[in-house]
């Protein structure tokens, strides 16, 4: 335990409101109230890519009839994730199926100390959902041209993929689809501005993912 | 000048690469580019307000077809879209109108600064584009509940209705009508995270300003003189 406290991207911790609006908050006691009208069958938990999927089409078209539900917060990190789920998003549904995909806002992290951010958070939802499965997304490259947090996102995954085979109740799915052209750019037509999803890419980013929590709920009950 | 420059929120100023993948100057570097290989009509410049319309419906129902570039980066203030329209964005580009969205992101700045901020974009787009109109939206309320940012921005509306007046060629359009209601919240039917828009929130605010370029673009002189020859 004394290794996770240590490390910042497993220590909840709620977003400051340094701007004074106070939607950080008003988004997470949203998500709690709303949360205890629906039973969800999915849960989308993370950051903007997750948010901004809920604006789209293809929320309508593939997650929606799943009953989903998008707890999506745009800037979140890892300890913020983990916090808001500590904090209610999850004690009035049992989905099974929690769909995590965060890490990317996790600036001044290293890729051992996201990585244990992310395991921080397959570890509560399994201790508050024991009977949820969790997908984890792995990070998207990011950035026109290549640089460090590619490399960092990269390397997160491949520590995700390693960890998250000793975890029976979770699995790690890649969504990259190929962003990276061969000239090493990202086009500005699958992330318009080089971090963010276009509508497009979104459409090739959930197929698959459609298709594995589709599995899994069609799987017969286990439990 | 010596006002606007004390002005912080009218300097130019681009934004450091602090996170490290250089994704704010390859934008404004594609958008230099698109100046090139484009003949827009209209130009929308601001921040993530302006930049996410593109990429909702709304973007190619009203505003592509009347050859719109979007040149919007989110979490841009006053001072960035200046230091961008002043290194190249202006380039090689005649657009007929320009629409002005940004100030909200302005979080170091007092209201009278922001506003001060836009009407420094307002008369360098003006000086940069002597055909040109601009269009400035007011900026939207934010929050679910009342806040000092709601209040912030609602004086910057109101400094900037009264300065862009004595703007012959500029105007000022409110869209933010009917997005707080009655009980003071904001719904998240509008705006998802309570500063963005919805599809449907996005729609409340095109249709007046569509309804408004259509007018502004039959008014343009070329037009005026076609018309009489
Ligand atoms: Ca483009």
């Amino acid at each position: 335990m004394s290794s996770e406290d240590s490390n910042p991207a497993a220590v909840p911790t709620p977003c400051q409101d340094v701007q004074g609006d106070g939607r950080w908050l008003s988004l997470h006691n949203r998500f709690v109230s709303n949360s205890k009208d629906k039973e969800p069958d999915v849960l989308f938990v993370g950051d903007s890519l997750v948010q901004l999927l809920h604006q789209f089409e293809v929320w309508r078209q593939l997650f929606s009839p799943l009953h989903s539900l998008n707890f999506g917060v745009g800037g979140d990190a890892t300890q913020h994730v983990l916090w808001r789920l500590g904090n209610g998003e999850l004690d009035h549904i049992s989905p099974k199926v929690v769909v995590l995909w965060v890490g990317t806002n996790n600036h001044g992290h290293t890729p051992e100390q996201i990585c244990g951010g992310i395991l921080a958070i397959t570890q509560l939802i399994s201790n508050k959902l024991p009977h949820a499965y969790t997908i984890i997304l792995g990070l998207l490259p990011r950035g026109e041209n290549p640089n460090p947090l590619r490399t960092r996102n990269a390397r997160v995954n491949e520590l995700l993929q390693e960890a998250v085979t000793s975890i029976p109740q979770a699995s790690y799915l890649s969504v990259d689809c190929s962003f990276v052209q061969s000239d090493g750019r990202i086009s500005h037509q699958d992330m318009y501005d080089y971090l963010h999803l276009t509508p497009q890419a979104y459409q090739k980013v959930c197929r698959p993912l459609h298709a594995a929590i589709k599995r899994l709920l069609d799987k017969p009950n286990e439990n | 000048m010596s006002v606007e420059e004390l002005n912080p929120a009218a300097v130019p100023v681009p934004v450091e690469d602090v996170q490290g993948d250089g994704r704010w100057m390859s934008q404004h570097n594609r958008f230099v580019q698109e100046c090139k290989d484009a003949e827009p009509e209209v130009l929308f410049v601001g921040d993530s307000m302006v930049q996410l319309m593109q990429q909702y419906e709304v973007w190619r129902e009203l505003f592509s077809p009347l050859h719109a570039l979007n040149f919007g980066i989110a979490g841009d203030t006053t001072c960035n879209v200046l230091w961008r329209l002043q290194n190249g964005e202006l380039q090689n580009i005649r657009p007929k109108v320009v629409v002005v969205w940004v100030g909200t992101n302005n979080h170091e700045h007092t209201a009278e600064q922001v506003a001060g901020g836009i009407m420094a974009i307002v008369q360098l787009l003006m000086s940069q584009l002597p055909q040109a109109k601009v269009v400035v939206l007011g900026l939207l309320p934010r929050g679910e509940r009342q806040n000092p940012l709601r209040e912030k921005n609602a004086v910057v509306n109101g400094i900037l209705r009264s300065s862009l007046a004595r703007l012959g060629a500029a105007q000022f359009l409110d869209v933010g009508a009917g997005f707080v209601h009655s009980d003071g919240t904001i719904s998240t039917r509008d705006m998802f995270d309570f500063l963005h828009l919805t599809s449907s929130g996005y729609w409340a605010v095109a249709k007046p300003l569509s309804d408004l370029l259509l007018q502004l673009l039959e008014e343009t002189p070329e037009e005026r003189r076609a018309s009489l020859v």
